[in-house]
């Protein structure tokens, strides 16, 4: 049981880009770039590297700012990132964010924060009953 | 002259959406942009609204060709985070479902290579032929395509042993069908023409890139996580990784041709010595403890890995899931440069894609 057993390493900041150089040095694998908000509102950025048959994680906890690999990694680690960029709007220095990956080319209009898809219904309704109002209907 | 030719997002090569812009020179292709991005269904978010039972339906529809690897996966990730202990029974029967479903991809993808470039004879034939590996698997599991044969903890349907017997029947047969379409795909002269020295993509540019699973092994990358991290009930069997550093679309053939030979040798010796025993450990609806984990599984396109974190309440907290085409897609570029604008479709699919997958 516990095969291919999960590592979990906190780091910090600084960490990030020689620990890159050490794996790539080592000639491990990422095997991805991972994120989340965790339950105590914080961002939780994790890189995992594939020392076989372990998969070490290193966190960063409490940075919406961290350094790119994608020097070191290229395309490994720079859609990873880019991925990152659109859908939670964390930054990754030296990153190149002028081409959209998942949204739409209009997402940089919103200075990288994502797009909102679909208007929410609360949204909705209320742009609708605006515009009702303003051509005339009585209402407070 | 130099032009900006278009392709996509609709039907590139394959039903699949994609866009390419290839900026050329005459013929010569110079350079090239891949974009992706059309199928984007949110997936890890609804995930994040579903108990454990849920999520496997929903994360067997992120893929139509690979939809138990994503199952079983995922099972693999709830097991690990629960401690969850699977009997060698169920495990068997789950290798065995990822491994029919790897044939049934690899001649999907051949065939699919033939009709591009223009060998239909041959891509009828395979297709003909993977209809008995499609047989197989409804009568393992059921379905055709979306197997639904995971559950936590185990399987979800039992093999007989009459359907035992004649898997392995059909494991004799498939042998000789692939003989017979290897003999074709190294020697017939079209295939050849098209696919040798097209495409290329070095040793080193596919570990700088990242390249994974047949993609990667077809450019003299050497990995499997089957081998090098196994999981299930891959440690039990013996198989060979076959490595070919050609490095061009023929190389890609022939790996995914070879690799099927080792799925049926994982699958005979699966049949052979099936455990007695439980293939699972009841329905009950397993809460996801809290704590996070990575589970990696070698799909028929490469490497598919999912992060799960559990908050201790029913449902995800958060998951994650990167295919396979994620890591492939960014190396097209590297591969269209300096070749023709007729061969871009077939280079395109030569990593065998999936985007709706990469979309998720």
């Amino acid at each position: 049981m516990n095969l291919q057993e999960y590592k979990r390493i906190d780091i910090g900041k600084d960490e990030v880009l020689p620990l890159a150089e050490r794996m790539r040095k080592e000639g491990r694998y990422l095997v991805m770039i991972h994120a989340m908000i965790n339950k105590e509102g914080q961002p939780d950025i994790s890189w995992d590297y594939a020392v076989d048959p372990i998969i070490e994680s290193y966190h960063v906890v409490g940075e919406t700012c961290v350094p790119s690999i994608g020097e070191i990694y290229c395309e490994a680690a720079t859609w990873p990132e880019r991925e990152l960029n659109e859908l939670f709007g964390f930054t990754f220095e030296g990153l190149d964010v002028s081409k959209r990956l998942f949204l739409p080319e209009d997402m940089l209009e919103t200075q990288g924060k994502g797009q909102i898809m679909v208007t929410p219904l609360k949204e909705l309704v209320e742009k609708n009953l605006g515009s009702q109002n303003a051509e005339g209907e009585v209402k407070e | 002259m130099s032009y900006i030719v278009p392709i996509g997002p609709y039907h590139p090569a394959l039903e699949e959406p994609v866009h390419a812009r290839l900026y050329t020179e005459g013929e010569v292709i110079k350079d090239a942009e891949v974009f992706v991005g059309y199928n984007h269904r949110g997936i890890e978010k609804l995930a994040t609204e579903r108990n454990a039972i849920q999520t496997l339906v929903l994360v067997e529809r992120v893929c139509g060709i690979c939809s138990h690897s994503h199952a079983f996966t995922y099972a693999l990730c709830v097991e690990d985070l629960n401690g969850l202990e699977v009997p060698k029974r169920g495990e068997y029967i789950r290798v065995i479902t990822a491994e029919l479903e790897r044939l049934h991809s690899h001649f999907l993808w051949l065939g699919i290579a033939c009709h591009i470039i223009g060998h239909d004879s041959m891509f009828m034939h395979i297709w003909d032929e993977r209809e008995l590996v499609m047989d197989l698997l409804e009568e393992l599991t059921g379905n055709r395509v979306n197997y639904a044969m995971c559950t936590i903890g185990g399987a979800r349907r039992d093999i007989s042993d009459d359907l035992r017997r004649r898997l392995l029947e059909a494991c004799g047969k498939l042998k000789d069908i692939l003989d017979r379409i290897t003999e074709i795909a190294l020697t017939d002269k079209t295939v050849a023409l098209r696919t040798k020295g097209v495409g290329v993509l070095t040793t080193e540019d596919a570990i700088r890139l990242g390249a994974v699973g047949p993609h990667a092994r077809a450019s003299g990358v050497n990995i499997d996580v089957r081998r090098d991290a196994p999981y299930s009930a891959y440690g039990d069997f013996e198989f060979d990784v076959p490595v070919v550093d050609s490095c061009d679309v023929f190389a890609r053939v022939v790996v995914r041709a070879l690799e099927c030979y080792e799925s049926i040798k994982i699958l005979c010796q699966a049949l052979e010595n099936l455990p007695e025993g439980p293939i699972n450990l009841g329905t009950k609806l397993p809460k996801i403890k809290e704590g996070q984990t990575v589970k990696r599984h070698e799909a028929p396109r490469g490497q598919l890995s999912y992060m799960l974190t559990g908050d201790g309440s029913f449902n995800n907290y958060r998951i994650s899931i990167h295919v396979p085409s994620f890591k492939n897609t960014p190396t097209v570029p590297h591969m269209l440069r300096n070749n023709t604008v007729a061969d871009a479709g077939l280079i395109i699919a030569s990593i065998d894609p999936c985007f709706s997958c990469l979309d998720r």
